[in-house]
């Protein structure tokens, strides 16, 4: 196969995932709400309303596109591709195993968070072209967490970062390969060092794809739908389906990050090489898991004040991040080697 | 410990997940009302079919929203002809004064409560149209029939004793 030919299969695959899965996404996220607020969710359409979401897509390509008469135009069209497309680029470096990955970038962690990162620019845009005081807001206060939560999310990767010694993706998982004493899987979220790490991540992640106690951007009580309100159509369904899909995307990276990629403890290697469709399986089914941790924690916290979500970024959760670097660089290059060959 | 409420939270929102739905899947399945839940005014009938309203206007008079409105002929033996009993739902509040001061017992309110319609012509309807009005002795005579029937049970129970 020719290099142009794979990488556009690559490509169209990545599209595939993008949008089988936030078609999925969406009909989990309703039913996991449902039932946290002890309802059913979705029943009608199709049995227990699986099919639900697919008319809701059928919707939104048909309905009519609408753009407000003070709209900077330009800009409002631009803004969902602005917003989709980086989050399109952050399946780039996700390995799904050792072989099913589009790329194996060495910097891939930081490649990834760089590529959401782009994603609140695309939000002000939205915001600010549609000419509206919700929208304006909505994106203000997007980009206002932004700055307040990039830090800590990407300085609460780096210790571990410094355990794997690696920021490739592939790299970090193959780190966290095999158990501690045949029993305890060696993943990083079974060091006690790195537990105050993933709650940072796990809180600054949240912020990052506007979930519930965090979103700040779209909080419905304050501003209608914040950066969205004037959106309609597929214009709205990109917005939409990038929310969806770097939800995902951040849940694979904490897969990647805390919970071993896609290695289950306690079963030799080679069976991933003996049984491809094992590894992947394994990937999205624990991504899913994540996926759902945080919608639990959606269905159940209030939103929080956008002045108590700025002093926890800047208050709390930096300095925070900033020792836990500081502590597991002086216990992993310091007191480690002490010890050395004790346990790692 | 600080956090704890966090936690406790996310144990009470999973305990619920467990509890299953407390919602009924509506058009499918439906709540069973109270006995004394007011819904849409009904006429209500003899065992024969004819209805027991006797076209006394009381309930006209009583209504409150002024949506009860009578259309009815004397004839020369005094009896009444109800051309059209009318009733603008739409306008019902659903207060049930009607129905109590209805001194025959000739109305109700039903368990009716599917009451949208898509023609808004068909918020007013006729409750009651081209019949007879039922008279007092047809009233009367009911109600002595109706005694006569639930007389037999004290004898039994004093034969019994």
């Amino acid at each position: 196969m020719s290099p142009t030919l794979a990488v556009i299969v690559k490509l169209l695959s990545i599209i595939a995932l993008m949008l089988t899965n936030g078609v999925f996404m969406i009909y989990l996220l309703r039913k996991v709400l449902g039932h946290l607020h002890i309802r059913l969710g979705p029943m009608h359409v199709g049995p227990h309303g699986i099919l639900q979401t697919m008319n809701d897509v059928i919707k939104l390509l048909t309905k009519e596109d609408l753009t407000p008469r003070l709209a900077d135009k330009a800009l409002f069209y631009l803004a969902p591709m602005i917003v989709f497309v980086p989050s399109f680029m952050a399946y780039l470096a996700l390995p799904f195993s050792d072989t099913l990955k589009a790329t194996s970038l060495e910097t891939g962690l930081l490649f990834t968070f760089a590529a959401l990162s782009v994603v609140p620019i695309g939000i002000l845009l939205a915001g600010w072209s549609s000419g509206n005081k919700w929208g304006l807001l909505g994106g203000m206060r997007s980009a206002a967490m932004q700055i307040a939560y990039e830090v800590p999310l990407l300085l609460s990767v780096l210790p571990v970062v410094m355990l794997a010694g690696t920021m490739n993706l592939g790299g970090i998982v193959d780190a966290q390969a095999g158990t501690w004493l045949a029993v305890v899987p060696r993943w990083f979220i079974t060091n006690p060092l790195l537990w105050p790490t993933f709650i940072i991540f796990v809180i600054a992640s949240l912020i990052e794809v506007n979930q519930t106690p965090f979103d700040m951007s779209e909080a419905e009580s304050e501003l209608v739908a914040g950066f969205g309100s004037d959106y309609s159509a597929m214009k709205f369904g990109l917005i939409y389906l990038s929310e969806f899909s770097n939800t995902f995307v951040v849940s694979a990276i904490g897969v990647t990050l805390f919970f071993g990629g896609w290695f289950v403890p306690w079963i030799p290697t080679s069976w991933y090489g003996a049984v491809p469709v094992l590894a992947p399986t394994v990937f999205i089914l624990k991504t899913y898991l994540g996926i759902v941790l945080m919608w639990w924690i959606r269905g159940t916290f209030p939103r929080v004040r956008i002045d108590q979500l700025m002093d926890l970024g800047w208050k709390r959760l930096i300095p925070a991040a900033l020792v836990m670097i500081v502590l597991t660089g002086v216990v992993d290059k310091l007191i480690v080697p002490l010890f050395s060959g004790a346990v790692r | 410990m600080w956090g704890k409420g966090l936690i406790n939270g996310l144990r009470l929102s999973l305990k619920n997940a467990m509890r299953g739905p407390i919602t009924v899947q509506y058009p499918y399945e439906k709540l069973e009302l109270p006995e004394r839940a007011r819904w849409a005014v009904r006429p209500k009938y003899f065992d024969d079919g004819s209805p027991r309203c006797t076209a006394c206007m009381v309930c006209v008079r009583t209504c409150p929203d002024h949506i009860l409105s009578f259309d009815f002929e004397v004839r020369e033996d005094k009896t009444k002809h109800i051309n059209a009993y009318t009733y603008e739902i739409g306008a019902c509040m659903m207060c049930g004064l009607c129905v109590e001061a209805c001194p025959f017992d000739a109305i109700e309110m039903s368990h009716d409560y599917e009451l949208a319609v898509i023609d808004p012509g068909r918020l007013t309807e006729d409750l009651l149209q081209d019949v007879d009005a039922a008279t007092n002795a047809r009233h009367k005579a009911e109600k002595e029939h109706a005694a006569a029937a639930a007389t037999p049970e004290p004898a039994e129970d004093g034969d019994a004793s």
